[in-house]
């Protein structure tokens, strides 16, 4: 293993606090909800643990001088497809469906579009898939389209209205303090507040779309 | 290219600021060197924006140096490296083809005009294209494949960007080490996607009126030169998601000497570009003045 503190950033003289915000800025950059269906999300990941692991050695070695643990444990469950694959797609050909989005979910985006288009008939988890397919080809704007066609041929479904809310709002991604968007601000402002509303839908249903608000 | 790729300079420290220049001035140099003195022409923030990228942790040393835009005073050029020598490669490849675009698309004798520049740089491109198959190939295949959709009157701002962005997305393939190409990947291809949108956006009102082709004439539905509120936030929206991808490929690369100026043009200049693009800003009779004032 790379030495934890030059994992961190931070100096061995370091004192505890020092480590703690190097350690929660680096989680916060890398943190799974910025990667949220990224075709670099395993990247990602590998440098979270990375840091959780640098972080726990330093706390561990430190132990004896009392400082505190407590690192993110995010419990990553997997990308929203698999959390929800249960009760979903109950219309003609369900086991297609799961079929196509453990492709999605490998990556193999051609496939998975291929036998969407052999589908004759689109219902709304249709076009979410597909929705989800031009997403992960970074065709941002259709896939807006289809994710809005879904949640209007189903208004109950929570992933689809999920989905386009947070199209929406634009995602999530890290950036420092201070920087820009591209959305120009008017929208900027009512995102928290949307993140926690979705959340808080989400946590009813047993799901956790902010799962580490609490700690921040 | 198109120059909405560029750091905002009141944002950079005196130190990068230099640096920058630095490596805007040796791509230069390193066109004229490796190209004639007229490739210089073809000399963009874009490219020195890639440039940096490309060098990763490369750090070439620097050294003084005079041209024609500084006689008196010389500017401290970046060195020769792989990353210089990259992006002249590729930006003599992209120029060229702009070129002969604006040579296809003119009329009268501006396309004389540039017919003759075209016939003039061809022996630079050839030499360029020679040194970057791979990118020239796909410079060639993408660009062909653009002006089919363009032919077509393509309603999808996806489609259309998507050919630009994998241009921009070919620009890794030469990069040996696998996990890093994956990142630079991702990172080009949606950069070339904001380029291609924020540059159909400020063009949107001319071609109304020329009655050239433009994605969003087709997409959505604008009135007077311009997008209504609702197109405009769709729109923002899916650059906002595009430029997501871009930061989070950023954040797994973020390195080498140009770290904080390649931050501050992530951060903060696509942004800026997007806002003023958005705002109409972007082409006031200012922007030569700009493009000179700038360095």
């Amino acid at each position: 293993m790379n030495d934890p503190y030059s994992v961190l950033g931070v100096s061995p003289q370091a004192t505890d606090d020092e480590v703690k915000k190097a350690y929660r800025d680096l989680a916060r950059k890398y943190h799974p909800d910025n990667y949220h269906d990224n075709p670099l999300a395993d990247l990602a990941s590998e440098k979270m643990k990375e840091i959780n692991e640098a972080y726990d050695a330093i706390t561990k070695s430190r132990e004896k001088g009392g400082s505190a643990g407590g690192g993110y444990s995010y419990g990553y469950g997997g990308s929203a497809y698999q959390a929800q694959n249960a009760g979903q797609s109950q219309s003609a050909g369900r086991s297609q469906y799961i079929q196509i989005r453990n492709l999605i979910n490998a990556n193999n985006l051609a496939q998975a579009e291929a036998m969407l288009n052999a589908i004759a008939t689109h219902d709304a988890e249709w076009y979410y898939l597909m929705g989800s397919v031009y997403w992960r080809k970074g065709w941002m704007d259709q896939a807006g389209q289809f994710f809005r066609t879904a949640a209007t041929m189903d208004p109950t479904n929570i992933e689809y209205r999920n989905a386009v809310q947070y199209m929406n709002q634009g995602g999530q991604a890290y950036r420092p303090t201070g920087g820009g968007d591209m959305m120009g601000g008017d929208m900027a402002c009512n995102m928290c507040q949307n993140l926690i509303c979705a959340d808080c839908c989400c946590e009813m249903m047993g799901g956790n779309l902010i799962p580490c608000i609490g700690c921040r | 290219m198109y120059g909405y790729v560029r750091p905002v300079k009141a944002e950079l420290k005196v130190r990068e600021f230099e640096q920058f220049r630095g490596v805007y001035c040796g791509l230069c140099h390193e066109l004229a060197r490796r190209y004639g003195f007229a490739a210089r022409f073809f000399v963009n923030y874009d490219f020195t924006f890639l440039a940096m990228i490309l060098a990763g942790k490369e750090r070439a040393e620097s050294c003084p140096k005079r041209c024609v835009a500084h006689p008196l005073r010389p500017v401290q050029c970046c060195g020769s490296c792989d990353g210089l020598q990259t992006a002249a490669d590729m930006t003599v490849v992209l120029g060229w083809w702009k070129l002969a675009d604006s040579a296809a698309d003119g009329r009268g004798l501006r396309a004389l005009g540039w017919k003759a520049l075209c016939r003039a740089m061809k022996g630079a491109y050839q030499k360029a294209a020679a040194r970057r198959p791979d990118f020239a190939a796909s410079v060639e295949e993408n660009l062909t494949a653009l002006r089919a959709l363009e032919a077509a009157r393509c309603p999808s701002v996806d489609e259309t960007a998507d050919k630009f962005a994998l241009i921009l997305r070919s620009v890794a393939r030469g990069e040996p080490d696998g996990t890093r190409r994956r990142v630079l990947e991702e990172l080009f291809y949606h950069l070339g996607r904001i380029v291609y949108i924020l540059d159909a956006a400020d063009d949107l009102a001319e071609d109304i009126k020329s009655g050239a082709y433009n994605p969003l004439m087709y997409r959505f539905t604008p009135a007077e030169g311009k997008l209504s509120q609702e197109d405009e936030r769709t729109l923002r929206s899916s650059l906002q998601l595009s430029h997501n991808a871009l930061a989070g490929a950023w954040a797994l690369l973020d390195e080498g000497p140009y770290s904080g100026i390649l931050s501050n043009t992530i951060y903060l200049g696509l942004p800026a570009a997007a806002q003023a693009v958005f705002a109409g800003t972007w082409r006031a009779p200012a922007r030569l003045h700009r493009e000179r004032s700038y360095l």
